[in-house]
């Protein structure tokens, strides 16, 4: 089992964070550091890392405080505005639902062609012959088996691929 | 009736204002903004492997700190919770698939600044720039946190939402892998100056 720690990684990180690496440290540490590969590592991570924030925060021009402020303030208006006016827009909201299915049931109740409709949908339903379906569909999955199953497992599979594929 | 709906429109305008309001004043935020801005913005372009986004990214950590109206008790947990702020912003991002390619990162600087003694740094640079890219987001971020900014085990944990007991292995082999990246692509370098020389 690898080491994930050496008791002088600290003082490698702090000799690369304070410029002292490899120069002005002292030999054993530097020796230590060659033969001791968590120190090697912390070395070369510590070193390319501190190099690259160096030349990172040199470059870059962030926007000024008071901008991103009055940004922030402006924003935090506009959705504290936005959020004042949602209670209103939901109770409307509601009160158009409740309209809808109130007019929704009268009509119901008191059309002849729903109620027809209604009628004709039960009429399908009681129709169909539910044990022939079953065993028609029985038949298809024993002459199809394999196919049957490998679409299934496909179909299970994708959106769990597409997950793991995404996640990262 | 008149008087009712300019009463309610005041009403509604201090109701507006006292939502909208920060904890926090303005001087507290700019000295702060000062203090951190430059850190979050390299660390979001880092992980996120984009500096335009990291520009966008940065004006809204910076509103979701001041949004979250929460009291720090240290300068150092109000850092700590600024970086969270900064990495769920970046991981919402790239859920979205918003991201482009870490490779945009350095760019075309890195190839202008290429000459003399500049060239050496250029590369070492690019080589960086490579060996970060083949890293998960996680441990872009991990690494970042460790060594440029100098957080300790358990800010890291807190910052990325791990726990503890297990930050220290995954940063081992998080440094591991840029490690043995860093020395694959400069070792090839290396050997063919070598050859030159003699």
């Amino acid at each position: 089992m690898p080491r994930f720690e050496c008791e002088f990684e600290a003082e490698v990180l702090a000799a690369v964070s304070q410029s002292r690496w490899p120069e002005r440290v002292e030999a054993a540490l530097r020796a230590h550091a060659v033969a001791c590969p968590v120190c090697a590592d912390v070395a070369a991570v510590a070193i390319a890392v501190d190099a690259s924030n160096q030349e990172m925060r040199a470059a870059i021009a962030t926007p000024d405080s008071g901008l991103v402020w009055w940004r922030a303030q402006r924003r935090a208006k506009r959705e504290a505005a936005k959020a004042a006016g949602r209670p209103i827009t939901a109770i409307q909201v509601l009160a158009l639902a409740c309209s809808a299915g109130l007019l929704g049931a009268c009509f119901g109740a008191t059309s002849g062609l729903f109620q027809a409709a209604l009628r004709w949908v039960q009429a399908s339903i009681g129709a169909v012959n539910w044990k022939a379906l079953l065993a028609s569909a029985g038949a298809l999955m024993g002459s199809h088996a394999a196919l049957g199953i490998g679409m299934a497992i496909v179909l299970l599979l994708t959106p769990a691929a597409a997950y793991l594929m995404r996640k990262d | 009736m008149f008087r009712d709906a300019t009463y309610n429109d005041v009403t509604r305008t201090e109701a507006i204002q006292e939502a909208a309001a920060f904890v926090m004043d303005e001087e507290t935020f700019r000295a702060f903004y000062d203090r951190t801005s430059r850190g979050v913005w390299a660390y979001l372009a880092r992980i996120t492997g984009d500096r335009q986004l990291a520009d966008d990214l940065l004006q809204e950590t910076y509103y979701r700190f001041l949004r979250a109206s929460a009291a720090y008790e240290t300068e150092a947990h109000r850092r700590n919770s600024l970086f969270r702020i900064a990495t769920n912003v970046a991981r919402d991002v790239r859920r979205r698939q918003l991201l482009r390619p870490m490779a945009a990162v350095a760019g075309d600087e890195i190839e202008r600044v290429a000459g003399g003694d500049q060239a050496g740094a250029a590369e070492r640079h690019t080589d960086f720039e490579r060996a970060m890219s083949r890293l998960k987001p996680r441990e872009r971020a991990m690494l970042w946190l460790a060594y440029a900014e100098g957080a300790s085990h358990h800010e890291i944990a807190e910052t990325l939402g791990l726990r503890t007991s297990s930050l220290k292995v995954l940063l081992f082999r998080a440094r591991r892998k840029l490690a043995s990246l860093l020395r694959h692509t400069a070792a090839p370098r290396g050997k063919e100056a070598n050859d030159a020389a003699l």
